[in-house]
C-alpha cells in the first residue's frame, strides 16, 4: 500500500468539486483506495465539526470498505453532499433539517414488495403474534434494510446507501386497492387530517412533546407534526395504473417446513399470482421477481429435513430462494431475548386510525428470530431485488428507451401527433396497439403494462427508486409529452411531478435559474392535471407537498418559490384546518431559510418568515393550541430579532398591539391548559400589557428623536436636524432637575 | 380595488397611512378590503413583511420607483414601492376586490387615462382594477407616487416638520387623496 504522503497529492478539490472525481481512473486503483480513506476521513472531520449530529457522516466515512465496488464512484458520490454542506449554505442548521427532509422523501418512493404466504405459514406466524400473518412480520423490518445497500447507476458506477428501504405489501390486498379507492376519492385527506387531530391530541397530553426537535434545530425546519404530515401523504397513496412505486417489484412467495407438499405448493401459489383471482390488474406489469421463502420451524421441525427440501427449492427455482429459521413460539416480554418489534413508520393513514401505530400493542420477538428475518431482507434486496431492477433498466433502457430516443422514435411521437400517417412506423415498437392510433385506453383510462409508454414510465420508476435520479429525470421528461398528446391526463400529471421532483433530487444537476423556472413549470402542469382534469387532490397534494419540501432544501431563489407553493396549497384548500396551519409553519420556515446573499444585508426573508410565524401561533390559538401557538410567537420573535430594533417594537402600531394581544391570550391559554388558577390570570396580564404599552410610549419617543440619524443626506434633515436638538436638551434637563 | 398608502421612515416608522378605495369607473372611493375589519392590521402585516423585498429591489433597480415589487397571494395584495432621496420610502398596498365583475361597478371601471400622454380609454378587462400587474396599473400607480412625492416634498421642507415626525397636515393628505382619485 501507499503511504499517505502519496496520496495526500489528491487535493481536496475532488470531493468539492463535482467533475473532478469523474478523473479517477481505474489505473490507479491501489491508489484510489487509500486516498479515499483520506478524504473521506478529512470530509467526516469537516463534517463533525460543522454539525454536532451528521445524519450522513457515516455513509461517506465507511465508504472504503466497499473496496469491490468501481472506485472512482467513492469520491464522487460524497461529492453533492459535501458540496451541499461546506458551502451549500452558511447554515449549517438548515442542512440537517433539509437532508433529513430529502432522506424522508427518497424513502417515500421505495420499491413494492408483495408477499404471498400459504395458510401453514401464516398460521405459523399469527401463533407468534402477529395477526396479519407473515406480511405483518416482515413490514417493520423492511423499512429499513440493515447495511449499506450498493446500488449501480445507469453508468455503471455504484454508491452506496445507508437509509435503504423496501415496502411490503400484502398481494390479497394490491388487488383490491383500485376498488376502494374509486368509492372515496377525497378519504385519504380527510384521514390524514384526523390522524393529525390525532396526533396533536396525544402530543398535547403530554404536555410539550412537539417542542422540543423545533428548539434543537434552531429552525423549525421540521417538526415532527409535519414530517408525519408529510409521512402520512406519501403512504396514503395506493397502487394507481398512473405511476408504478405501488406496483410490486418481487414479490416473496413462502411456505413454512409444515407443508406437505411444499414444493406443489409454491407451483400453485405461483400460478394464482399469474392467473386467477389473485392476478393483479392489467396495469400492472407481470414480470415482477419471484422469490421463493422456506420458513423453518426451529421447534417443531427437523433443520436437515428444511435443507434438503431448501436445496430441492433451489433447484426447481432457481437461486431466489431463501431458508428463513423461525422459531414458532410466541414470545412474552419476559423472555430473556425478547425484543420489541420496531414502529412501523410508514404506516398509511387508515391503518394510523384503526390504532396500528400504537407502541404497546406491538409484539415481541425472539433475538434470533429479529436477525434472521433481518438477514433474509437485506439478502433478499441486496442480492435479488436491486439487481432484478438494474437489469430490467439496462434492458429497458436499451430496447425501449433508445428506440424512443432514437430518430424512429421522435418520428413515432411526431406520426402520433399528426395522425394521418405513420401507423405503419408505429407498429414496430407499439406492439400491441390496436387499429386505434394510441396505445391509451380511453376506455378504462391506462396503457396496459406492456405498451411502450408503460414500460418507460415503468422504468424511470425503478430508476428513482435505485435513486439514479438522472436517468429517471430525463425518462419521465421523454414522456411526460407524450402523455399530453394522448389525453392520458393522470399519467400526464404524474410524469410532470416525478420529472420535477427528480430533478430537484439529484444535486449534481440544477444550478441554473432557468432549470428552477422549468421545474416551477412542471409543477404548475401536474398540478394543474390533477387537480383540474382529474380532480385527485390526493396527488395534486402530494405533488404541491413534495415541491414545498425539494425547492426549500434547494435554498437560494427556490425557497421563494416553495413559499409560494405553500400558499398554493392553502389556496386550493387541499388541507384541513390543521393541514393549514402547518403549511404556514412551511412558509414561514421556508422564507427563514432564505439567507441574505453574501455578506450584505438584504436578501433575508425574516420579516415575512415571522409575519408567517404570527400568523400560525394565532391560528394555533385558534385551534386551541397554546403550547403550540406560543412555540410559533417564540419562532417568530427570534425571526424579528434581526429586523426589530433594540427593544423588541414593532414600528406599526397596529402590529404591536395585535402582537400584544396574541402574546397575552396564549399565555392565558396557555396557563389555562396546564390548570392554574386563572381567576388571578387576567390581572396578572392586564398588568403586564400595561407595562408594555407604558415602555412603548417611552420607547417611541426615545425612538423618534434618533430618527434623522440615520438619513443625513437629506436635505430635510439638514434643515430640522438644527431646531430639534436644543428643543430635546432642555427637556431632558427639566427631568433632571 | 382598495388601496392601502403608506409612507415609512427610514426606521420603518409608519409617518403616514391612508386607505381609500378606487375612484374609477363609479367607484366610490372606499377602501373595501378583504380582511374583516377586525383584521385591519393584516395591511400592516403585509407591508412591514414586503420591506425584505424593498430592501433586496432597491439595490437592483436604477429607478426611484420601484414598481410592482411583492405579492401576498392569500389576500391577493399588491405592493408597489416608491423610494424617496431620504430614505423615507412609499408602500402602496393595492387589492383587487374580491368578485371582479360583481357588486357596484367596483370592478368594472372603462376609463382609465393613463399618463400624460393620455392614452385612450381602455375596456374594462384591462382597467387597473383588474389587473393589479398590467403594465397600465404600473403607470398609473407611479404617476400616483410622483405626484404624492411632489406633495411629500413641500410638506417636509415645511419648517414646522421634522424628519421622521408622523405627518399629520391636512393639506398633505387632502392632495394624497386627490392623486388617489385621480389616478387610481
Amino acid at each position: 500500500m501507499t503511504s499517505p504522503g502519496d496520496a495526500t497529492p489528491v487535493k481536496p478539490p475532488p470531493s468539492f468539486s463535482p467533475g473532478v472525481g469523474r478523473n479517477a481512473s481505474k489505473s490507479r486503483y491501489p491508489n484510489e483506495h487509500e486516498s479515499t480513506v483520506l478524504i473521506d476521513a478529512e470530509l467526516a472531520e469537516a463534517r463533525s465539526v460543522s454539525s454536532p449530529t451528521p445524519p450522513l457522516s457515516a455513509t461517506t466515512a465507511e465508504l472504503p470498505i466497499r473496496s469491490a465496488s468501481p472506485q472512482g464512484r467513492s469520491v464522487r458520490s460524497s461529492t453533492p453532499q459535501l458540496a451541499r454542506s461546506s458551502f451549500g449554505s452558511p447554515l449549517d442548521g438548515r442542512f440537517d433539517g433539509s437532508e433529513d427532509i430529502r432522506s424522508l422523501i427518497i424513502r417515500g418512493f421505495c420499491p413494492t414488495i408483495a408477499v404471498y404466504a400459504s395458510e401453514d405459514t401464516d398460521v405459523l406466524v399469527k401463533n407468534k403474534g402477529f395477526k396479519g400473518g407473515f406480511w405483518e412480520l416482515l413490514r417493520p423490518f423492511g423499512e429499513t434494510v440493515t447495511g449499506k445497500v450498493i446500488i449501480r447507476d445507469s453508468i455503471g458506477s455504484s454508491r452506496a446507501w445507508e437509509d435503504y428501504g423496501v415496502r411490503f405489501v400484502d398481494l390479497k390486498g394490491l388487488g383490491r386497492a383500485p376498488a376502494s379507492r374509486d368509492s372515496g376519492r377525497d378519504s385519504p385527506l380527510a384521514q390524514i387530517e384526523e390522524v393529525l387531530e390525532q396526533q396533536l391530541g396525544s402530543a398535547e397530553g403530554s404536555l410539550g412533546a412537539s417542542l422540543p426537535p423545533k428548539d434543537v434545530l434552531g429552525f423549525p425546519a421540521t417538526t415532527s407534526l409535519s414530517k408525519l404530515f408529510l409521512r402520512q401523504l406519501l403512504s396514503s397513496t395506493p397502487a394507481a395504473p398512473h405511476e408504478t412505486f405501488g406496483h410490486p417489484v418481487a414479490s416473496v412467495i413462502a411456505i413454512s417446513s409444515r407443508n406437505k407438499a411444499p414444493l406443489e405448493t409454491l407451483r400453485q401459489l405461483y400460478g394464482e399470482t399469474n392467473t386467477g383471482d389473485k392476478r393483479l390488474p392489467d396495469w400492472v406489469h407481470q414480470e415482477y421477481l419471484r422469490y421463493y421463502v422456506l420458513v423453518h420451524d426451529e421447534e417443531r421441525d427437523d433443520i436437515t429435513e428444511s435443507t434438503k427440501l431448501y436445496d430441492q427449492m433451489k433447484r426447481h427455482f432457481g437461486l431466489h430462494c431463501h431458508l428463513l429459521r423461525l422459531r414458532s413460539s410466541q414470545c412474552v416480554v419476559t423472555d430473556d431475548d425478547s425484543v420489541q418489534v420496531p414502529h412501523c413508520e410508514w404506516l398509511s393513514p387508515q391503518e394510523h386510525m384503526s390504532g396500528a401505530g400504537d407502541a404497546d400493542g406491538t409484539p415481541y420477538l425472539f433475538d434470533s428470530d429479529v436477525s434472521a428475518i433481518k438477514s433474509f431482507i437485506r439478502e433478499l434486496t441486496v442480492q435479488s431485488v436491486i439487481p432484478f431492477m438494474e437489469n430490467r433498466v439496462a434492458v429497458w433502457n436499451d430496447q425501449v428507451a433508445s428506440r424512443r430516443r432514437g430518430i424512429s422514435g421522435r418520428f413515432m411521437s411526431m406520426s402520433k401527433r399528426w395522425a394521418g400517417f405513420g401507423s405503419s412506423s408505429r407498429s414496430g415498437i407499439g406492439g400491441s396497439g390496436g387499429g386505434n392510433n394510441v396505445n391509451y385506453d380511453t376506455e378504462h383510462n391506462f396503457y396496459r403494462q406492456d405498451t411502450p409508454e408503460a414500460i418507460l414510465r415503468k422504468m424511470a420508476d425503478f430508476a428513482f427508486m435505485l435513486r439514479d435520479w438522472k436517468l429517471a429525470s430525463s425518462t419521465y421528461d421523454m414522456i411526460r409529452s407524450d402523455f399530453g398528446n394522448d389525453k392520458a391526463w393522470k399519467y400526464h400529471a404524474g410524469a410532470h411531478e416525478m420529472c420535477a421532483v427528480s430533478m430537484l433530487l439529484n444535486p449534481l444537476a440544477m444550478s441554473a435559474k432557468i432549470k428552477l423556472e422549468s421545474v416551477d413549470q412542471m409543477f404548475e402542469t401536474a398540478c394543474y392535471s390533477y387537480l383540474t382534469r382529474c380532480s385527485d387532490a390526493t396527488h395534486a397534494l402530494r405533488c404541491l407537498a413534495l415541491a414545498v419540501e425539494l425547492l426549500k432544501s434547494r435554498g437560494g431563489s427556490a425557497t421563494e418559490s416553495a413559499a409560494r407553493w405553500a400558499m398554493r396549497v392553502m389556496d386550493f384548500g387541499l388541507v384541513g384546518s390543521v393541514g393549514q396551519i402547518l403549511f404556514m409553519e412551511r412558509v414561514a420556515a421556508c422564507y427563514a431559510s432564505k439567507t441574505p446573499v453574501g455578506g450584505a444585508k438584504w436578501g433575508a426573508r425574516r420579516r415575512k418568515a415571522g409575519m408567517w410565524s404570527i400568523f400560525a401561533a394565532d391560528q394555533w390559538l385558534k385551534a386551541g393550541k397554546p403550547t403550540l401557538a406560543s412555540a410559533c410567537l417564540e419562532e417568530a420573535e427570534r425571526l424579528y430579532a434581526d429586523v426589530l430594533g433594540a427593544d423588541g417594537m414593532f414600528p406599526m402600531p397596529e402590529m404591536q398591539s395585535f402582537i400584544d394581544n396574541l402574546r397575552h391570550a396564549v399565555k392565558v391559554d396557555y396557563l389555562q391548559a396546564r390548570g392554574f388558577d386563572t381567576n388571578d390570570e387576567p390581572v396578572a396580564g392586564d398588568t403586564v400589557g400595561t407595562e408594555e404599552i407604558s415602555e412603548k410610549l417611552d420607547k417611541r419617543n426615545h425612538r423618534r428623536s434618533l430618527m434623522g440619524l440615520p438619513a443625513q443626506l437629506d436635505a430635510g434633515t439638514l434643515m430640522s436636524a438644527g431646531p430639534r436638538d436644543p428643543e430635546d436638551q432642555p427637556n431632558d434637563d427639566f427631568e433632571r432637575a | 380595488m382598495s388601496y392601502y398608502f403608506t409612507i415609512l421612515s427610514p426606521t420603518d416608522t409608519p409617518i403616514f397611512n391612508i386607505a381609500f378605495g378606487t375612484s374609477k369607473g363609479g367607484g366610490d372611493g372606499i377602501a373595501r378590503f378583504r380582511f374583516p375589519d377586525t383584521a385591519q392590521y393584516m395591511n400592516q402585516f403585509i407591508i412591514h413583511s414586503s420591506l425584505d423585498i424593498v430592501e433586496e429591489a432597491q439595490w437592483t433597480n436604477g429607478g426611484m420607483y420601484l414598481k410592482h415589487i411583492d405579492t401576498y397571494p392569500p389576500a391577493a395584495a399588491y405592493i408597489s414601492a416608491f423610494l424617496t432621496p431620504s430614505g423615507a420610502r412609499f408602500l402602496l398596498l393595492h387589492q383587487p376586490p374580491q368578485l371582479p365583475n360583481s357588486g357596484g361597478g367596483s370592478g368594472l371601471g372603462s376609463s382609465s387615462l393613463l399618463g400624460s400622454s393620455g392614452n385612450l380609454a381602455r375596456g374594462s378587462t384591462s382597467s387597473i382594477a383588474a389587473n393589479p400587474t398590467s403594465p397600465q396599473t404600473e403607470e398609473a400607480v407611479r404617476q400616483f407616487m410622483t405626484e404624492v412625492y411632489e406633495s411629500y416634498v413641500k410638506t417636509a421642507m415645511s419648517p414646522f416638520y421634522k424628519q421622521g415626525m408622523e405627518i399629520r397636515s391636512p393639506v398633505f393628505r387632502t392632495r394624497v387623496n386627490a392623486a388617489g382619485k385621480k389616478w387610481l
